[in-house]
């Protein structure tokens, strides 16, 4: 019998045996690594593939107006991009979304077929709107290649009102760039929060995947003291008055006297913070805080109010004025007067003579007139919620010259000031005295916490006697002195005008430009409110010859206007028969 | 005391069988343990399922949500355009409204303190009641 040998099948059998047995321990080789030694690096990796750590960010702060109104508010909004290589014909989705999402059609194209781009924006911040139609039309077509993410927007419902006011964001990263989106950019901005997930490969969340979230918190709201419906008013009054008049620049301030509260600014040239293509930097500015001028007539309030509360003068007492006065090198006159007059101290202010307010204050004298203007917040910043706001000039009193700085100042030059710190001191005035810090945020309403109201600085600048004594001398001028203009029907009204020649720097003053202004408060048994007008540079006359440069004919009629909307608007009682 | 044997098994019919045991296998327990184990191994698929399910329904939620928010702050937008005082003076003035040349101010005369009393008030009230048809 033959000993069965290797026979060549057994041999493949063997070799088949072998193989596979080299694989299973290879495969077994391999499990150990990755399932035991290695096993913490390659379930690190695999989860560093799935997880995502994401940044969520935090929504905008909403500014509001004081009833509630949105002034500023942020959308979810969606921007269009593409990828160019992935179109199939770029030059055919060109045309086909220019006009639906309002890019013209060649500078699509040129975006569409820049040579190897991956990447291109179509639209940026798509509202709804626009955005159902766009995405009707991707999916009807099925268009590859175009895609949509998310990017909020900030939007301004008012339009053009209050732009100088509110300001506005940073098209690309949301950042304020002007206006109290500027100055409460940390407030409004929030706190970014963090995600962390684990997706699948096409982004989606993977159920029961690690999910970690730090939330982000929104950024705080903005209570403003505006009332929308004023502003409207008192930015259609100016405007009006500038295109009137031809006027460079205008502004209009309204305050509540008893609160500070600004209820309104206004600003010409203005500008819609929802376009600010092709703008001139210039509209950006709140003139109201940021320009300064020469209060020239209306500054001789301050000047008597001293006077009369240090008690130098009484209402009744009678100067002596001559029509020229010359002190030093530099000569004083009432234009409107000719020949010496005899005249009160309530006169005086009625008729806004020059020369009777440098008599009161010599009476007066620069410490005690220096004392007051500080007081009243003259060379101060007066709110400190606007950007760029500048607190004027006043110099200290040991600087004052011997000669002409107390009368110059007396009547309002040689001092330097804005809008919003002249309006605060007629404010006082109608305060019964007492000065108010004016302000535009009435309430931070945080994302999270309590609200946080604003409360302004208070401080006494005159008895509530005198304070009554100034607004029947102010009620003299607008009943029957220099501001006539600005009654209203119904109403008492207390204000004064103010007409500077234009201080040009490098050239001095202007022999032609002015700084006309109204400043006034109503109604005068109860004030409420104080209006501020102030007109750059107004041109021209008016039936008769009456010349517009001056604040009594030009700025008076604004103030009317204005003051007896937000009368109504205010639901005051007419106090006059 | 006297000593007894103890009684022999023999006596009571019974009889020791050599060799192995044999003993019935008890299956019912194992039975019960895989069908247990197979129960609780669909049960926590299934359970893993309607977590799932409801992660993604939550998801699904989510994003409802963020969409009606985002629907409330476009029409919170949309109500403050259309309120807008420009728009509104602009309407007007399509419609050809225009601000009164002249104006009248009317001053109320003031209320009398009687007139705010509960039985003036019903005096009033009955007085026109009785004035009906």
């Amino acid at each position: 019998m033959r000993r069965p040998g290797w026979r060549v099948a057994d041999l493949r059998l063997v070799l088949v045996a072998v193989v596979h047995v080299a694989a299973w321990l290879a495969i077994a080789a391999r499990l150990v690594d990755v399932q035991g030694l290695h096993a913490e690096a390659f379930a690190e990796r695999g989860l560093e593939q799935r997880v995502r750590h994401e940044e969520l960010a935090a929504k905008r702060g909403t500014i509001f107006d004081r009833d509630g109104v949105e002034l500023a508010v942020s959308i979810s909004a969606q921007t269009m991009i593409a990828n160019p290589s992935q179109l199939a014909d770029p030059v055919g989705v060109a045309k086909l979304l220019a006009p639906l999402v309002g890019v013209e059609e060649a500078t699509l194209v040129e975006r569409l077929t820049r040579e190897g781009s991956q990447f291109a924006y179509i639209a940026r911040r798509l509202e709804r709107e626009a955005l159902d139609n766009v995405v009707a039309l991707v999916e009807s077509l099925d268009l590859e290649g175009v895609y949509f993410i998310d990017e909020p927007k900030r939007v301004y419902p008012a339009g053009g009102l209050a732009s100088q006011i509110i300001g506005f964001v940073q098209d690309d990263d949301g950042v304020g760039l002007e206006g109290l989106e500027y100055e409460f950019d940390e407030v409004l901005a929030g706190t970014p929060g963090a995600l962390v997930v684990e997706r699948d490969p096409f982004g989606n969340p993977i159920p029961q995947g690690q999910f970690l979230v730090d939330p982000a918190v929104p950024g705080s709201d903005l209570v403003l003291t505006i009332d929308r419906e004023i502003e409207f008013l008192a930015q259609q009054a100016l405007t009006a008055a500038v295109e009137r008049t031809g006027a460079i620049a205008g502004t209009v301030v309204v305050l509540d006297v008893q609160t500070g509260e600004i209820l309104a600014i206004a600003n010409t040239p203005t500008f819609d913070a929802n376009d600010r293509s092709n703008l001139d930097v210039d509209r950006f500015r709140n003139r109201a805080v940021t320009d300064v001028y020469e209060p020239g007539s209306t500054l001789k309030v301050v000047t008597v109010a001293a006077a009369l509360e240090e008690g130098v003068v009484t209402p009744s007492d009678v100067f002596t004025v001559p029509q020229k006065l010359v002190i030093h090198d530099k000569s004083y006159t009432d234009t409107a007067r000719t020949g010496e007059e005899e005249m009160t101290v309530a006169e005086i202010v009625a008729r806004s003579s020059n020369i009777g307010t440098i008599l009161i204050q010599d009476q007066l004298g620069n410490d005690a007139h220096h004392r007051y203007l500080s007081a009243f917040g003259l060379g101060q910043v007066a709110s400190g919620q606007f950007p760029g706001e500048v607190d004027g000039s006043l110099q200290p009193v040991g600087e004052w010259c011997k000669t002409t700085c107390g009368p110059s100042t007396a009547i309002g030059y040689r001092v330097d000031v804005t809008p919003l710190q002249m309006a605060a001191v007629f404010a006082a005035i109608a305060n019964d005295g007492v000065w108010v810090e004016p302000h535009i945020v009435k309430e931070v309403l945080p994302g999270r916490g309590a609200p946080e109201p604003f409360e302004p600085k208070r401080r006494p600048v005159l008895n509530a006697e005198t304070a009554r004594t100034m607004r029947l001398l102010l009620q003299g001028v607008v009943e029957r002195g220099t501001g006539t203009r600005a009654q209203i029907a119904g109403y008492t009204v207390g204000g004064k005008t103010g007409t500077t020649e234009k201080f040009v720097p490098g050239e001095g003053y202007s022999e032609t430009d002015r700084i006309a202004s109204f400043i006034g408060m109503a109604p005068l048994t109860e004030p409420r409110i104080v209006v501020a007008v102030v007109l750059d540079s107004p041109q021209g006359e008016l039936e008769g010859g009456v010349d517009l440069r001056f604040g009594g004919v030009s700025a008076a009629p604004v103030f009317a206007e204005v003051a007896e909307a937000a009368l109504h608007l205010l639901g005051v009682a007419p106090d006059a028969g | 005391m006297t000593a007894q044997p103890l009684p022999r098994p023999g006596d009571r019919g019974l009889e020791v069988i050599e060799g192995r045991a044999q003993t019935r296998p008890r299956l019912r327990p194992w039975l019960l343990f895989a069908v247990g184990v197979i129960i609780a191994f669909f049960g926590l698929i299934v359970s893993r399922i309607s977590l799932d399910r409801s992660a993604f329904v939550l998801d699904d939620l989510d994003e409802k949500i963020a969409a009606a928010e985002s629907q409330h702050w476009d029409l919170r937008l949309e109500v403050a355009r259309l309120q807008s005082p420009d728009r509104i003076a602009a309407a007007a003035a399509e419609m050809g409204l225009v601000f009164p040349e002249s104006r009248t101010v009317l001053v109320a005369p003031p209320v009398l303190d009687e007139a705010l009393e509960p039985e003036y008030r019903w005096a009033q009230l009955k007085a026109l009641l009785s004035a009906q048809p």
